[in-house]
């Protein structure tokens, strides 16, 4: 079997101080997958270990424990960076190259010949939109030009995996358009992607999994539809729902609440769900809508990184992120109309 | 084949920084300005190999009517001219590479090049020999331009006079060594220039190792001042031992009793002990 492009397996950071006596403890045992051709989203507030993660994954930074590898090869070995294409936050190019060989020398370091990089370099430059700045030094450049040219230097080898963190920082707002449509355009030519965001109306739009860091820990992981899918809350369309109907349903515990002409339910357990279905049945109703409640990964991530008395750690690999929401849900009973309860 | 083209790129990013610089184009100018100076005002007039008149910015020169040999005066200009240039050479070198590595080690800068399918070991060496490769650069053509003009004032080759940019480009490639070193461990170009300079001075300093040993009062001293003197690069010594190569016999007397072996390899020996140290330091470090 194939290995995974992205292969992290129980990784631990330890940072002490110079003489060693604070111990800050930036990864406790990571585990992420990311499959070929998938654009994976690593999401976490400041201090989480997304950034810790990926300089492991480079050989920027070397691990306490467990393992990285690109490609199926240990990060500790450059030849798994061949097919890598990084951006790093807050990237600086030096200032007196000009875009033009800007993107020759850092393809040439990536093991391209000369004269298959300077084939490539006017068409990526048209590509990130800065085909009339080829022969302008960098220093001149805006940040937002910057953070395009990051994004040709990073695929000037045209990699395999790409590694971006914040690639839209600095971006315009059409700038932003263009580098997810270049970003889904790698996708569809195979390439596997992580991109490290805080924007998560970026990640949402992009990603096809995500994984939220909280302390150095995994604290979800799946697909955007896994994450925002809440199965205690139900959108519930019942025609002509009287007192009696509402009533008879809050009997079992449930937590209604009238939003817009429909009812939208909480509940402990699919159990529960099917039981209140059938309240509905009994009493002649007719249910024209059962829908669970989606929030936002905003909602979700806000959720899963506020600190609470129990943390949502859960295993790697599950939708880590749906189970604490529904503890967090439950332990809120029918509290508000969908919001963070952070 | 990666490392190779890695290490051109390299190679190139250093002299397009160093053209940019204006440093260097400093060095440049004033080098070329000195050459075109010392090309415009020297006139000599040389009957049957010797110096029967001299003109300089157009004034006459009294020789008191006496003939000088030519090739000894040429010979005697250049290897002057070398020791001026040991000294000025290598302080521009060091002054113009020595930032190499803290600015390569720079946040957001480290990131883009360590991301590459390249060692770190491979990196830091391309580095290491660019610089040296700008100083080569920079002392073949202030030497050759002299060369070339004192050939065509005189008519008097001395090729010795190039083998000055070798012992001078081995003196640098010692001090680059522990600049590299010094930039490796404090990331800092300030304080990797300030311990190299200071280096380069106490290395001299201790030059005169027997009789600052003899004139300290414990032992203990003057065996660390002893041990100092093997450790460091022979700056003075190999100062001294460039204008010899260039003086030729004449001038190797002077430092006859010079142990040229213990000169050159206990440098070559700092050389490789610093380059080797940084090399594992930048190797193992956390960015």
């Amino acid at each position: 079997m194939e290995a995974s492009p992205i292969q992290v397996i129980g990784l631990r950071k330890v940072y002490r101080s110079r003489f060693g006596s604070k111990r800050i403890e930036a990864l406790a045992g990571i585990d992420l997958d990311v499959r070929a051709g998938e654009v994976f989203g690593l999401l976490g507030p400041n201090g989480a270990g997304k950034t810790t993660t990926v300089k492991i994954l480079l050989g920027l930074t070397f691990p306490t424990g467990g393992q990285a590898r690109l490609d199926g090869i240990p990060c500790a070995n450059p030849e798994s960076r061949r097919h890598v294409g990084y951006l790093p936050e807050g990237h600086r190019f030096p200032g007196y190259l000009t875009a033009a060989q800007t993107l020759s020398i850092f393809g040439r370091m990536s093991g391209v010949d000369a004269r298959t990089v300077k084939g490539r370099i006017p068409k990526l430059l048209e590509r990130v939109g800065l085909a009339d700045w080829a022969h302008v030094r960098v220093r001149k450049f805006s940040k937002g030009m910057t953070q395009r040219l990051g994004l040709a230097a990073a695929l000037v080898h045209e990699p395999r995996i790409l590694l971006l963190d914040e690639p839209t920082d600095g971006v315009d707002p059409v700038g932003r358009r263009e580098i997810r449509d270049l970003l889904r355009e790698e996708a569809r030519r195979g390439a596997t992607i992580l991109l490290n965001s805080h924007l998560l109306s970026e990640i949402e739009r992009t990603c096809d999994r995500v994984a939220v860091l909280r302390q150095g820990r995994v604290a979800a992981q799946g697909t955007i539809e896994e994450l925002t899918a809440q199965t205690s809350r139900y959108k519930m369309v019942v025609s002509a729902p009287d007192d009696g109907l509402i009533a008879s349903l809050q009997e079992t515990g449930a937590g209604i609440e009238r939003v817009n002409g429909h009812l939208v339910v909480s509940t402990r357990d699919l159990e529960h769900v099917n039981a209140l279905v059938d309240r509905v049945r009994s009493r002649g109703a007719m249910l024209s809508e059962l829908s669970p409640v989606r929030s936002s990964l905003e909602d979700v991530f806000v959720d899963l990184v506020t600190p609470s008395p129990s943390p949502p750690v859960s295993p790697s690999g599950s939708i880590a992120g749906t189970e604490s929401q529904t503890g967090g849900r439950g332990d809120g009973g029918d509290g508000g109309d969908g919001g963070t309860g952070g | 084949m990666t490392a190779m083209r890695a290490m051109l790129a390299s190679w190139e990013e250093i002299f397009r920084e160093a053209a940019a610089r204006w440093t260097l184009l400093a060095y440049f100018a004033l080098s070329t300005l000195f050459i075109l100076i010392f090309a415009a005002a020297v006139n000599l007039d040389v009957v049957n190999g010797a110096l029967a008149g001299a003109k300089l910015f157009g004034q006459s020169v009294d020789m008191g009517g006496r003939s000088i040999d030519i090739d000894r005066l040429v010979l005697g200009f250049e290897s002057g001219f070398s020791g001026f240039l040991y000294i000025v050479g290598t302080f521009l070198a060091i002054f113009a590479t020595a930032h190499l590595v803290p600015r390569l080690q720079e946040k957001g800068t480290i990131d883009l090049y360590l991301s590459r399918p390249v060692g770190r070991v491979p990196l830091l060496l391309s580095r290491y020999t660019g610089g040296l490769l700008l100083a080569a650069a920079n002392l073949l053509y202030l030497l050759g331009s002299l060369w070339a003009i004192i050939y065509w004032k005189t008519k008097v080759a001395h090729p010795r006079f190039l083998l000055a940019g070798l012992s001078i480009l081995f003196t640098i490639a010692a001090l680059l060594a522990f600049a590299f070193l010094a930039g490796v461990v404090t990331s800092s170009t300030g304080v990797s220039l300030m311990t190299t300079y200071a280096l380069f001075f106490l290395a001299a300093l201790l030059a005169a190792h027997a009789k600052i040993a003899a004139a300290v009062s414990s032992e203990w001293t003057a065996r660390l001042v002893t041990g100092l003197y093997w450790v460091f690069p022979k700056t003075a010594e190999l100062g001294r031992a460039t204008v010899a190569l260039v003086g030729g016999r004449g001038t190797l007397r002077a430092v006859a009793d010079m142990n040229y072996f213990a000169v050159y390899g206990s440098t070559a020996l700092f050389l490789l002990t610093s380059l080797t140290l940084a090399c594992w330091l930048f190797s193992r470090k956390d960015f």
